[in-house]
């Protein structure tokens, strides 16, 4: 079952803008980032905007909202992707509320759309 | 020399350990360690994009290691999953030459890995697939069009495939049936996992009711979520359900017979057990036998794919389809000294 997925255990880490969170593809198998979508960033209720954000796959950055022409880069099903947000407002040691939502559409599915939404409880460390 | 299987043969997909796999609480090289301390071989059947990163591309390396895992755990490399991506730009599908190259590439891997064989997925297209046969010859690698549900012999998409191969005439085609395409009920736990999700008893049971009806299965879904709509449910909870008519088909398991000339691998779906060992949607004591009498010689990977709505033990899982096929297998034996 992959709706607990997306997002990590232990995944709220303090970077030295912000934050960033462990988020994970959830599904069986490898997926071209054209294919994936996110749709909702969230914490403690309050949603980000989403084109402010940062996505990193393997040590390289990209804005969140850029992964639809990226038809050669590939999300392997083991690998944590990183959403970054800038904000001063995060504390070590405190509990977050933490939701992602993205959605994907597996290329040799037609027409199917997966969303899945993963909410969680992190503490930022 | 490649393994040659004397009748049907039990394996192992990697694909059932989806959770555990995906959980990182086994790498790869312990999965299919444990695939053989466990006994589950001696098949073993790999996902390429689910197991191998920078899939189609194999590293030297990990061939290398690869050969040696199969020498040290004494599996045979059964099958190798490919997929037939042809919307990785969801804007715009692959050409045909494109998909075909695409195909090559996943070929070429098997080929490397050794694996005899690949599951191949509908969407590639007989036209693709009769341009693919000279390359499955070079590196003698066969084709396997997996026919899961809502496909069966008898589907025009499959027709499709069925007439290119009659035309083709070509060993390198085969098939690959999946036991969900010819199952006899929706498993247990899919409902119980949409009732914790809070689906209630008579919409599961309105589904459960349609899904048992005849007829195609795309139009019995849309009779079901006209009728819930009707009846009020939310759309939310109607919809969770709708996947039933998608992944689990009710044909017959002899319809199987009519391609076992053709058939090359088997995919054994498979979910829950009752409590004599018994799998519940799949009735194994009806298709195994189809396949014994019809003298196939190949593997059944055991397929678990609980895994989509639950977190449960895919090696116990596995183990248990290992026990009930033996037992079928066993007694279908002693039906033939007799």
């Amino acid at each position: 079952m992959m709706d607990h997925r997306a997002v990590s255990d232990n995944g709220l880490i303090l970077t030295t803008s912000g934050v960033k969170i462990d988020v994970r593809l959830p599904w069986y198998r490898t997926l071209p980032l054209s294919v994936v979508e996110f749709l909702g960033v969230e914490i403690d209720g309050k949603a980000f905007d989403l084109e402010k954000l940062d996505f990193e796959l393997e040590g390289k950055f990209m804005p969140l909202t850029s992964l639809r022409p990226k038809t050669n880069v590939w999300w392997y099903v083991l690998d944590s992707g990183f959403i970054h947000i800038d904000s001063p407002d995060f504390e070590k040691g405190k509990s977050y509320s933490v939701s992602v939502t993205v959605s994907f559409k597996p290329p040799y599915i037609q027409g199917l759309n997966r969303i899945i939404k993963t909410t969680k409880s992190l503490v930022a460390h | 020399m490649t393994y040659q299987p004397k009748g049907l043969e039990l394996g192992t997909t990697l694909y059932s350990l989806t959770t555990q796999f995906h959980g990182r609480e086994y790498t790869f090289k312990e999965l299919v360690r444990k695939v053989a301390a466990e006994g589950i071989g001696p098949g073993l059947e790999v996902v390429g994009f689910q197991s191998i990163k920078g899939f189609p591309v194999v590293s030297d390396q990990f061939k290398d290691e690869f050969l040696q895992l199969m020498d040290e755990t004494n599996l045979v490399p059964s099958c190798l999953g490919i997929n037939a991506d042809i919307r990785i730009n969801p804007d715009k599908p692959m050409s045909e030459n494109e998909s075909v190259e695409y195909h090559i590439r996943q070929l070429e891997a098997a080929a490397k890995l050794k694996f005899p064989l690949v599951r191949y997925q509908y969407p590639a297209g007989p036209s693709v697939i009769e341009k693919l046969v000279p390359t499955a010859e070079r590196l003698n690698v066969k084709l396997g069009l997996e026919i899961h549900a809502p496909h069966h012999t008898q589907h025009p998409d499959v027709m499709a495939y069925r007439e290119m191969y009659d035309r083709v005439n070509s060993p390198m085609l085969g098939f690959i049936p999946d036991f969900g395409s010819t199952a006899r009920t929706v498993p247990p736990s899919f409902f119980e996992a949409q009732r914790i999700q809070g689906c209630p008893e008579d919409l599961i049971k309105l589904a459960q009711d349609i899904w048992h009806q005849d007829g195609d299965p795309y139009e019995r879904r849309n009779i079901y979520i006209e009728q819930a709509r009707k009846r009020g449910f939310e759309d939310r909870l109607i919809m969770s359900l709708v996947i039933i008519f998608g992944l689990f088909n009710r044909v017959a398991p002899e319809s199987w017979a009519e391609i076992m000339h053709q058939v090359i691998h088997i995919h054994g779906k498979f979910f829950d057990f009752d409590d004599d060992g018994n799998e519940i949607a799949v009735d194994y004591e009806r298709v195994l036998p189809v396949f014994v009498d019809g003298g196939f010689n190949g593997f059944m990977s055991s397929e678990y794919e609980g895994h989509m709505w639950n977190d449960a033990d895919g090696f116990d899982k596995i183990k248990r389809h290992h026990t009930l096929a033996r037992r079928i297998l066993t007694s279908l034996k002693g039906e033939g000294n007799e």
